[in-house]
């Protein structure tokens, strides 16, 4: 932590007859090191509502329902009084943002302290008037109270002197115990909007006299337009303009499907770019090659990979995972409008910044001559970190100009030209004494890094530091080793590689937890016990926290959720019959700690696009420190373990640059009859002192959980991903 | 060019557009009632989902020339249906949506489904419902939401 506590709260707009205070975001701990800006605002109005302005998309993830529920605890506010209002990027909020489950985590300690300044200061308003003590008033509900006197203000009669007040240095916050907001189970604002049609989402933006686009793309990966006809395109009713943009071409009609309908009659001559030979199949065994060496090291424990000398036996597995992509129900689009001189973009992005300066480089505009209006999500999942639908829909309608165009993807457009989850494969190694006894252990990862923004440069793919913090699951596994050596290649692609729900980790953890279930299979131990030995639960020299790149990873934590799982779940019962028991945990890079049992079994004569297997029942336990909303929590869970199941079924592959898949026929996602009637979930570590997000972490151990079940139900290890009728028939 | 008549949410709509447009782009973009959804385009996602009278049918495979001279129900008219309300309220209280983009296909199939069955099994809940997609994953919740709602109803 920084030594000279740095200022994040200010009052803003002072006279503006509203109480506002400027906020600064940060994670939790760490201040900022730069001057005071606030990146979010806190204003409490005149008739007494209170507004947090700050630049988070709403995805699903319920922040619209948290963030109000930490400033209305503090603030002493009515909850149904406080609202969220999407702020858009300007000299005043920069550096918005939405990804890697954060967004509670960055708030909560800043949301806390304005929302407790916020009281003193209206406290010492009310004080002033009363010319009493500010320790003679309490608050209530969203008002002071002079209690010897009965005497009562509500806050908004107040903000215009509260906001003459000096913000306090450290004003008091709650005493957690008495907290009567959070922890408690709030319903998600927006539920009765979502039932009624009444919730706008980015693709649902209509403005006046706005036209539609679709944009024809390269078929293989970098290619470019050599040239095109656009006779028949043009006569298709509807279509009023075709443009050409970097990327492609695009159809601009009066309605999606004219656009559509006049891209397919477009006749575009390609030529191919470096990316039109690529093959995953290809992909993977080069893939494959890279952990036949081992890579930068990023962590190493005692000797490293030295030891393995010492051992007696060794166990070695190689695991796959597949590319994948986000497929959220709605596919990205952006509507934009470019005048003369200035330009309006309203995006479901998850970074409205980078959309922001993408429009001034396009346009050559000022930041204050772009406007971006951040809407609701259809899903975000990574997705939206991404630019690249912005900046075509930027350049389609400067070519429109003085007309609002909305730029759609179809769903074929979504899967084929997005940016992918990486494909990655792992090599395990653990050296065993005679007795059985792990002496070494190594994890090798290869894979491609993130490359949609900046591809990174050779010499950071050879740096330790660099490459750790995209090895989510492989540096920071929790268990101890007598020694061990991680690893990790970084392998060009020329496919987009970028952000998808919990990004590096669910491919490390897949691995990782089915290995350490083949090494408890191997030494003949159970998999839950073999995990508490390795999280010390059993062996006081082992630490019981250790740090790791900017990781804490504290075992009690973890070792309190895989002894809840098991507990919860009867793990040492046998399974009843036809099924097997699974297991898995892991920590998140954010402090997050998850762990799963499942009971699954085999389903016969399920087409190619089913599950080959029912998961009957799912026990969960997390631990992702304070709890704002449980409700929130027990969402993310379930939904967590739903997209996990549709990462064990699909897969996108390439063959000469292109992707196969296309649509949900061929990339199918779990639906309903798949999906198990209940999960349970446990929250334990409610009471820490802060929050560690939730939207990601609950996604990576559900998968070798279950994978760790079928290879029991099918007598063979089950290495690759997704799991295929033929990969769990034993004959 | 001719032009064609349908009926959305109780109001006449003269359409001026190829006979082969998906009802869903004519709802959405020239009718501007942006509660039914774009999923796939293909028939399996159900995000486009209108009632046909009291049918559930996929807008994104209805082209408009089919759909004329008939009435269709969505989401922004939903209400007005006898038993919406406790599908809606079900939804709410058993905080279905995460997102919230896929939920109106499922509500108005939902809703035909306990028009048919007022207590449907699981098993049939399931076949009625594993062509629609949640990416969120909000199933389970689905569920108990139309347990719920078939309560309210009481076999109604
Ligand atoms: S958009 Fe019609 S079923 Fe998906
Ligand atoms: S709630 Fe997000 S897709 Fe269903």
């Amino acid at each position: 932590m920084s030594t000279t506590r740095r200022e994040f709260i200010r009052v803003m707009a002072a006279g503006s007859g509203a109480l506002v205070l400027g906020v600064r975001f940060c994670r939790a701990g760490r201040f900022p090191t730069e001057d005071f800006r606030p990146n979010a605002w806190v204003r409490i109005e005149p008739d007494g509502t209170a507004v947090i302005q700050l630049g988070k998309t709403e995805m699903g993830q319920g922040v619209q329902t948290s963030l109000p529920m930490i400033l209305a605890e503090e603030l002493d506010a009515d909850y149904t009084t406080v609202r969220v209002e999407q702020a858009s990027p300007g000299p005043d909020f920069l550096e918005l943002g939405t990804g890697g489950s954060t967004s509670v985590m960055t708030t909560w300690e800043p949301l806390r302290h304005a929302g407790a300044a916020a009281r003193a200061m209206l406290v010492a308003a009310a004080a002033e008037r009363w010319e009493v003590s500010p320790d003679s008033c309490r608050t209530s509900q969203g008002a002071v109270e002079h209690p010897s006197t009965g005497r009562r203000f509500g806050y908004g009669e107040l903000v215009a002197d509260a906001a003459r007040q000096s913000v306090p240095e450290s004003p008091p916050t709650e005493d957690r115990s008495r907290n009567t907001i959070v922890g408690t189970a709030r319903k998600r604002r927006n539920a009765a909007d979502i039932v009624r049609g009444r919730a706008i989402y980015g693709i649902d933006v209509r403005q006046p006299g706005m036209l539609y686009a679709v944009v024809a793309r390269s078929p293989a990966f970098g290619g470019e337009v050599v040239s095109f006809d656009d006779t028949r395109a043009k006569q298709v009713r509807g279509v009023r303009e075709v443009v050409r943009i970097t990327r492609g071409v695009a159809v601009v009609a009066e309605h999606t499907a004219a656009a559509i309908k006049g891209r397919d009659a477009l006749r575009i001559e390609w030529k191919d770019g470096p990316g039109a030979s690529f093959d995953s199949d290809t992909h993977r065994v080069t893939l494959e090659q890279a952990t036949e060496t081992p890579g930068v090291t990023i962590r190493k424990d005692g000797e490293g990979r030295a030891a393995m000398k010492r051992a007696a036996q060794t166990l070695e597995a190689v695991y796959h995972y597949p590319f994948v992509a986000h497929a959220s129900v709605e596919p990205v689009n952006c509507t934009v409008l470019v005048e003369d001189d200035r330009c309006e973009v309203w995006s479901p992005t998850q970074t409205p910044n980078t959309v922001q300066r993408v429009a001034m480089a396009v346009l050559q505009l000022p930041d204050t001559a772009v406007r971006v209006n951040v809407q609701l999500l259809g899903g975000g999942f990574g997705r939206r970190l991404n630019y690249d639908f912005d900046w075509e829909a930027i350049e389609v309608a400067k070519a429109m100009k003085g007309t609002p165009v909305q730029t759609v993807w179809t769903r074929e457009d979504d899967l084929r030209f997005g940016h992918f989850q990486a494909a990655s494969t792992h090599r395990l190694i653990a050296g065993l004494d005679t007795a059985n006894r792990l002496v070494a252990f190594e994890h090798r990862k290869a894979t491609t890094p993130h490359n949609i923004y900046r591809p990174p440069t050779p010499e950071q793919t050879a740096d330790p530091d660099t490459v750790r913090g995209w090895a989510w699951g492989v540096y920071d596994s929790p268990y101890a080793f007598p020694a061990a050596e991680m690893t990790y290649a970084a392998v060009d692609a020329p496919t987009p590689i970028g952000p998808w729900r919990a990004v590096f980790s669910p491919s490390s953890v897949f691995a990782r937890e089915c290995f350490i279930d083949e090494l408890a299979q191997t030494c003949d131990r159970d998999p839950v016990e073999l995990r508490l030995d390795m999280l010390g639960a059993n062996d006081a020299s082992i630490p019981s926290t250790f740090e790791i790149g900017e990781d804490l990873v504290e075992r009690q934590r973890m070792r309190r959720v895989v002894e809840t799982v098991a507990r919860e779940a009867r793990w040492s019962d046998p399974a009843p019959a036809g099924r097997a028991k699974g297991f898995a945990c892991n920590v998140f890079h954010t402090g997050t700690y998850v762990a799963y049992a499942v009971e699954v079994s085999l389903r016969q004569g399920q087409p190619l696009s089913k599950l080959p297997f029912t998961v009957h029942r799912v026990v969960c336990a997390v631990d992702c420190g304070l709890v704002i909303n449980p409700a929130g929590v027990r969402q993310q869970v379930e939904s967590g373990v739903i997209w996990a199941l549709s990462n064990l079924k699909s897969e996108i592959t390439f063959h000469a640059g292109r992707a196969r898949q296309s649509n949900y026929s061929d990339f199918p996602v779990a639906v309903m009859d798949e999906t198990p009637l209940e999960v349970e979930t446990h929250i334990v570590g409610a009471e820490a002192a802060a929050p560690n997000g939730l939207g990601e972490p609950t996604v990576c151990p559900f998968t070798p959980a279950v994978v760790n079940a079928l290879s029991r139900l099918a007598g063979k290890r089950i290495r690759s991903l997704p799991v295929r009728a033929a990969d769990v028939s034993s004959r | 060019m001719s032009s064609t008549e349908i009926i959305v949410n109780g109001v006449h709509h003269l359409v001026d557009a190829d006979d082969d447009t998906p009802l869903l782009w004519v709802i959405r973009d020239i009718l501007g009632l942006t509660g039914t959804k774009y999923g796939c385009g293909e028939g399996s996602c159900g995000a486009c989902t209108v009632l046909e009278a009291d049918e559930p049918v996929r807008s994104c495979q209805t082209n408009l020339s089919e759909a004329a001279g008939l009435s269709y129900t969505t989401i922004e008219g939903f209400a007005e249906k006898p038993g919406a309300d406790a599908c809606q309220s079900a939804w709410v209280e058993e905080e279905v949506s995460q997102c919230g983009y896929c939920q109106a296909g499922f509500l108005l199939e939902v809703w035909a489904l306990l028009g048919r069955k007022p207590e449907p099994t699981d098993d049939l809940v399931e076949k009625t419902l594993n062509d629609h997609i949640c990416r969120c994953g909000t199933y389970p919740r689905i569920r108990r939401a139309i347990r719920r709602a078939a309560s309210s109803r009481g076999g109604k």
